[in-house]
């Protein structure tokens, strides 16, 4: 069995919900998936008029010359091994459950807003809202793997629950309001107001202006530091840093008794 | 049957289903995890008296453990699940959590879990702190050096206890040389371990005893000195007799442990000394597996 590729027949002149593609292990035959209306405009047009698609297996699925007015590509993902070429639109991964979202390209805004769990790994920027709270739902990331080579807009991970990010690039402002729980890798700057309303959480960075408002810890060995540099290098297959260059670590608000913390690097 | 000049008796060892698991200790340096595995794995030689039986499987190095430290893998063996979970428990609290720079993981996948540190996150008294990453959850709990990561759930496999085989020979001396050379042999072969004070038994048992209390006593059979009182298997030139006990996630690791054991003898300058290989057995009626020596060596 050959993965499933699907293919763009020409550019789309309009936006494109693609929701469809998550729920292709539920049609019993690709024939029957191809033959599904869809809406295009304001037409109703069948899959296959708009797209190439072959292969059989479901499992994986790989997706050719995206385009940025492509929205909704892996949504509620369960299971499944997604690879997207080309730029995505709106709400890329987003509530996604399990399984593999990998994207070379970038995205416009509210990528894995509401993700229950699996990997997204973007090769390229995200617009705003990344991670942001979907209308259904008071907590943004609940729980999965984020990771993005490039940078982050404004306004990302709110709300998260629990869940790993790591963002290669820069990080834009608003970012990880009230965050719940979770880890995050900042390898870039941070953007201003960052963090507000934080509860708990952990927050790896080289941007000494966000521990301002923090209560330097201490120097003490951190064996959790050892072991989630080495599990992160190991899922990306990229050393990120030595744990050598992690300084100092932060912790709590000045003006509340959160348990939120700040792993200061050198870079 | 000879084997390159060793007589292997036609007998075979008798084992039993146990249940096992393995856990990784790692620390900032060989020495401590060493340390905090003798601690752990002291006391747990046989689950008549000890609960489980646990023995260090191998050394670790730095790229094949979790956090990138030196360490250990360590494997557990007992009769029942409620045992497994009471001793590994108690052993980490107080064993592995108490020494210095120690981390401790999962080191199994599998679908029935155990706890690991899923009780013992309590001794934060609430500075602890849950991280999850892909799927698997780690307690990070402040102690005074620092703090100590452990996983939260191990998993729990079927597994065999009971492997074992006789060293029967001439003297004392050569007798303790041959198990060292076996157990050598052994030492860093994955999914088996010896649990008994350097992988070797002398008190070999029976089942049964003359005194009501007891449910095993010495083996009379195979003591040397009990030759002309009791129904002695030993010929008349054996003068001391020891056994090593494998116990293995399969039946294949165990055979293959046997036979490396009596090959590393095979090989060695000892096997002069050494007048034949046995096994114990309770005449096949109580375990569940039977490793004929014969058939392993062919």
């Amino acid at each position: 069995m050959t993965h499933i590729t699907i293919k763009l027949k020409k550019k789309l002149r309009y936006r494109l919900d693609m929701t469809f593609i998550s729920d292709i292990s539920n049609y019993k035959s690709i024939k029957k998936f191809l033959s599904k209306k869809i809406y295009y405009g304001n037409k109703e047009v069948n899959i296959s008029s708009l797209f190439n698609v072959t292969g059989t297996d479901t499992s994986k699925i790989v997706i050719k010359s995206s385009m940025n007015y492509m929205d909704n590509i892996g949504i509620g993902l369960r299971n499944i091994e997604m690879i997207v070429y080309g730029d995505v639109g709106y709400s890329f991964g987003s509530n996604m459950q399990s399984g593999k979202l990998v994207l070379y390209g970038n995205c416009l805004d509210y990528a894995a807003s509401g993700m229950k769990g699996g990997m997204i790994f973007i090769h390229g920027n995200t617009g705003k809202y990344l991670g942001g709270k979907p209308n259904s739902s008071n907590e943004g990331i609940l729980d999965g793997f984020i990771y993005i080579k490039g940078n982050v807009g404004q306004n990302s991970i709110q709300r998260m629950r629990r869940g790993n990010v790591i963002i290669n690039g820069n990080l834009g402002d608003y970012a990880c309001e009230e965050m719940i729980s979770g880890s995050i890798i900042v390898m870039g700057r941070v953007g201003n107001s960052f963090a507000e309303g934080i509860k708990r959480g952990t927050i790896i960075t080289k941007e000494k202006k966000i521990t301002k408002d923090y209560r330097l810890a201490s120097k003490a060995e951190y064996n959790f530091i050892d072991f989630f540099v080495n599990k992160i290098s190991k899922i990306l297959k990229l050393n990120l840093f030595s744990r050598k260059t992690i300084i100092s670590r932060y912790h709590g608000h000045k003006n509340n008794d959160n348990l939120s913390e700040i792993f200061l690097f050198k870079s | 049957m000879i084997y390159k000049g060793i007589k292997i008796d036609n007998t075979f060892a008798e084992a039993f289903n146990m249940k096992a698991s393995r856990i990784i200790v790692t620390a900032d340096n060989s020495k401590w995890a060493r340390n905090a595995c003798n601690s752990f794995t002291g006391f747990a030689t046989s689950v008549i008296a000890c609960g489980i039986e646990a023995g260090i499987e191998m050394s670790l190095k730095k790229s094949e453990t979790p956090d990138g430290r030196p360490g250990y893998s360590i494997l557990l063996f007992s009769m029942s699940r409620s045992q497994l979970e009471k001793q590994l428990e108690t052993r980490v609290g107080q064993c592995i959590l108490t020494c210095p720079t120690t981390a401790i993981f999962s080191g199994m996948n599998g679908e029935d879990m155990i706890p690991l540190g899923k009780n013992l996150r309590y001794f934060g008294d609430g500075y602890q702190i849950s991280k999850k990453i892909n799927n698997r959850r780690f307690w990070r709990i402040p102690v005074m050096d620092g703090e100590f990561l452990c996983e939260e759930l191990t998993a729990r496999v079927p597994a065999i206890g009971g492997g074992n085989f006789l060293v029967l020979s001439s003297n004392r001396k050569s007798c303790l040389e041959a198990c060292e050379v076996a157990v050598d042999a052994i030492k860093n072969l994955p999914n088996v371990i010896t649990p008994f004070p350097g992988g070797v038994v002398r008190s070999g048992s029976k089942v049964g005893s003359k005194y009501k209390a007891l449910i095993a006593s010495t083996n009379d059979a195979f003591c040397p000195t009990l030759r002309s009182f009791t129904k002695s298997t030993l010929s008349e030139n054996v003068n001391c007799v020891m056994e090593i006990v494998i116990n293995g996630l399969t039946s294949e690791d165990i055979s293959l442990a046997t036979k490396k054991c009596i090959e590393s003898i095979s090989k060695s300058k000892i096997k002069k000394d050494i007048l034949s290989i046995s096994a114990g057995n309770y005449g096949g009626k109580l375990g569940q597996y039977q490793f004929h020596l014969r058939k392993i060596m062919k």
